[in-house]
């Protein structure tokens, strides 16, 4: 009786598309409607799935046809739950992918089957215990005292970490005043060999005050970057376009100087768990890949929200703040 | 008689449903059809496709020509004394309808038939029994001493005997002519319900002197609506028409109408005339083949199916253990598995055809407190290994799914 049920659907998909399961969707249905309204299923439905079924399997082993013709009743419930089990599944999935971009929810990085891969993704070998990872003295934009710390861990010629880029903009719009944004290096050398090298170019613009337009020009000029031979005159043509002492920046670059900082912020991404870019560290809590903005607004709504408590326990002496 | 042969005959069995061969064991609900009989009423309707018995022009002609032939291959065939004795009618239920509502049964006469009767040849003696108060007696099938006491008890109020001569649940026989002696005794009339036997056996409706036979044509080869009612010439010329109208009547005014003799009076209306000229071909075919032969074809073919399966563990037969008095039909139940999800098995995995349910017999059924049962019967088409593979899908049946 209770296969009707599972059945229906399914009938009444395949019944679009062929005459042969018509009649098949009107007993399926004749038999739920009786059922739903407490009376004898008149059609023997189930019983003709079930002796059509197991004739088919019978052709294959009749050992097996056996036991599913004496188990049908138990393998029929365990179908419907499955089938139960598989909707609320692919619906929450579903809204999560709707409302974060992540069929987990925000701060999953598990493969989502809506979306694919969203990341540069790196293997991590290190085997320690995760380190939260600090500002490292990089770039950042934001009030140091602000409730809500944003480490963004990315790859300059990343197209994941380029796709975040809009969001981190909405973000710094949104929370001005309220978030502190940081980003720090993650060249995914293993993808993208010249890497290193954008992110230590971006170090020596910084040097000269324009470290954000240089990080906004290297993402604009990424498809470019990704297809010229010779990347480090191009990055140096970047530095010209945007009018920094070429001489003074060239130098810069081509000594590697800021090859360490690079080095050293890579290290302490992977000591923090990161496993590909962009990266992002919303306090404690994380956020792989370009999701949607819902994702981090729910995330950082969430933080600000406890920090505010936070602010009223201690200001009400609930707490008392060292 | 050569089964392997005779099957190219028959269009439907060249063909493969999902690569497998079908095997129709459902001959006693309906019989397949050789493409002789297909061409035959093709041709009716391709040459000659015109009313009979009222048109003067060549094709109404030929029709009549046909429809006369037809009837005189079925009076050769059972062995009527003349053709008038054939009425073409739609199937065996119309046959036997028509006799109870014409034999002019008043209240208090007596119509004996047996505990395993097909509805046909049981509703219409219930109803004549609400409607004109006849009294319905019913004996235990083949009881030839149950009819006796029957007869005696009833005495001269005896009017009909009514009965299978082959049930169609279980294939067993009644013997015939002991009862139509008794019957004809006691001045009672007989009507043999022939559906199962006439297309298994040679019936001599002379030697077996039955006042009525029924039988439908779509069982031995015929097109499906056609069935012939055989009454003694007599009889017939007594019976009150049942169905009436154009044909039946010779002459008509507002308030009167002078009736046709038989047949032509109970063969009312425009007639399904490729169906007779069809049937008239499948009794040729028959008789080409002999009805002997095929009666010693069906009995091999049931006999494989009774010794191989006839004492499987779990599987209850129905009718008499032997092949010989069962006819073509095997009919049976595996404990533990309903019968129609039998016949769904098997027409799943190995394309095999039976019949489930009642059978239109639920009246013997619900006496023996039974759902139902499975249904095979065998035909001239059908081979040793249509049974073999019949045989092989049973035994996994019964030892897998109970």
């Amino acid at each position: 009786m209770v296969i009707c049920f599972i059945a229906l659907p399914i009938l009444l998909i395949l019944a679009i598309f062929s005459a042969e399961y018509r009649q098949l969707a009107k007993e399926a249905f004749d038999c739920v409607f009786r059922r739903a309204t407490f009376r004898k299923c008149r059609t023997n439905f189930d019983q003709k799935v079930k002796s059509r079924l197991v004739g088919k399997v019978m052709t294959r082993s009749p050992a097996l046809a056996g036991f599913v013709f004496k188990n049908f009743e138990r393998l029929s419930w365990l179908f419907i739950l499955l089938t139960i089990a598989s909707v609320v599944i692919v619906g929450y999935g579903g809204y999560n992918y709707a409302k974060y971009g992540n069929c987990y929810g925000p701060e999953s990085h598990d493969y989502c089957a809506f979306s694919g891969a969203e990341m540069s993704t790196v293997t991590n070998d290190y085997t320690g215990k995760l380190v939260q990872p600090t500002e490292g003295g990089d770039p950042a934009i934001g009030p140091t005292n602000a409730s809500v710390l944003i480490i963004e861990f990315g790859c300059y010629m990343c197209s994941y970490t380029k796709e975040a880029e809009p969001i981190v903009k909405q973000l710094l719009e949104k929370y001005k005043g309220q978030i502190r944004y940081v980003y720090r290096d993650f060249p995914v050398t293993a993808t993208h060999a010249e890497s290193d090298w954008h992110s230590e170019a971006a170090r020596c613009a910084g040097e000269q005050g324009k470290f954000w337009e240089y990080h906004d020009e290297l993402f604009k000029m990424q498809e470019t970057c990704l297809t010229v031979e010779q990347h480090v005159d191009f990055l140096k043509y970047i530095a010209s376009q945007l009018e920094l002492n070429t001489t003074k920046f060239n130098e810069c670059v081509d000594s590697r100087k800021y090859m360490a900082n690079v080095i050293q912020d890579r290290e302490d991404g992977l000591k923090a768990g990161v496993d590909g870019t962009p990266y992002f560290f919303i306090n404690n809590r994380t956020i792989v890949g370009p999701k949607k903005l819902a994702a981090f607004e729910s995330v950082i709504d969430g933080e600000l929200a406890k920090a505010e408590n936070v602010g009223k326990a201690v200001a009400t002496g609930a707490i008392v703040q060292k | 008689m050569n089964a392997e042969k005779l099957r190219n005959d028959f269009a439907v069995l060249w063909h493969r449903i999902k690569g497998k061969p079908i095997i129709y064991l459902d001959s006693a609900c309906q019989s397949l059809r050789p493409r002789l009989v297909v061409d035959k009423m093709s041709q009716y309707y391709n040459e000659y496709p015109a009313c009979g018995a009222r048109s003067q022009h060549k094709l109404g002609k030929r029709v009549d020509e046909e429809v006369a032939k037809a009837r005189e291959i079925a009076r050769k065939f059972f062995g009527a004394r003349n053709a008038d004795e054939i009425v073409f009618t739609k199937n065996t239920t119309e046959g036997i309808n028509l006799v109870a509502n014409s034999l002019g049964l008043q209240k208090g006469d007596v119509v004996i038939t047996t505990d395993k009767e097909h509805n046909s040849n049981l509703i219409p003696w219930q109803m004549l029994s609400q409607k004109t108060g006849i009294a319905h007696e019913i004996v235990e099938f083949g009881n030839v001493e149950a009819l006796r006491d029957a007869v005696k008890r009833a005495g001269k109020k005896t009017k009909l005997v009514a009965m299978g001569q082959t049930s169609n649940l279980d294939g067993e026989s009644i013997p015939a002519e002991e009862i139509i002696k008794i019957a004809h005794d006691n001045n009672a009339l007989v009507l043999l319900d022939g559906a199962q036997s006439a297309p298994h056996k040679q019936i001599d409706l002379k030697k077996l002197d039955a006042d009525f036979f029924v039988c439908s044509g779509h069982k031995m080869l015929g097109p499906s609506g056609t069935g012939i009612l055989y009454g003694k010439q007599e009889l017939l010329e007594k019976l009150q028409p049942f169905i009436v109208g154009g044909d039946t009547v010779v002459e008509s005014t507002y308030k009167t109408a002078e009736f046709e003799k038989a047949p032509a009076k109970f063969e009312a209306g425009l007639q399904n005339y490729a169906g007779i000229v069809g049937l008239g071909e499948a009794l040729s075919y028959l008789a080409r083949i002999g009805m002997s032969e095929i009666e010693a074809h069906d009995y091999l073919l049931n006999k494989k199916i009774t010794d191989a399966i006839g004492e499987m563990d779990g599987l209850h037969l129905l009718g008499p253990k032997d092949a010989r008095q069962r006819g073509s039909i095997f009919s049976f139940n595996i404990s533990g598995v309903e019968p129609n999800n039998v016949a769904i098995m098997l027409d799943e995995s190995a394309n095999v055809m039976v019949r489930s349910g009642a059978h239109c017999c639920h009246s013997w059924f619900n006496a023996h407190k039974m759902q139902g049962s499975v249904r095979a019967s065998t035909y001239l088409y059908n081979t040793e290994e249509d049974v073999r593979v019949f045989i092989d899908e049973l035994k996994k049946i019964a030892k897998f799914l109970r």
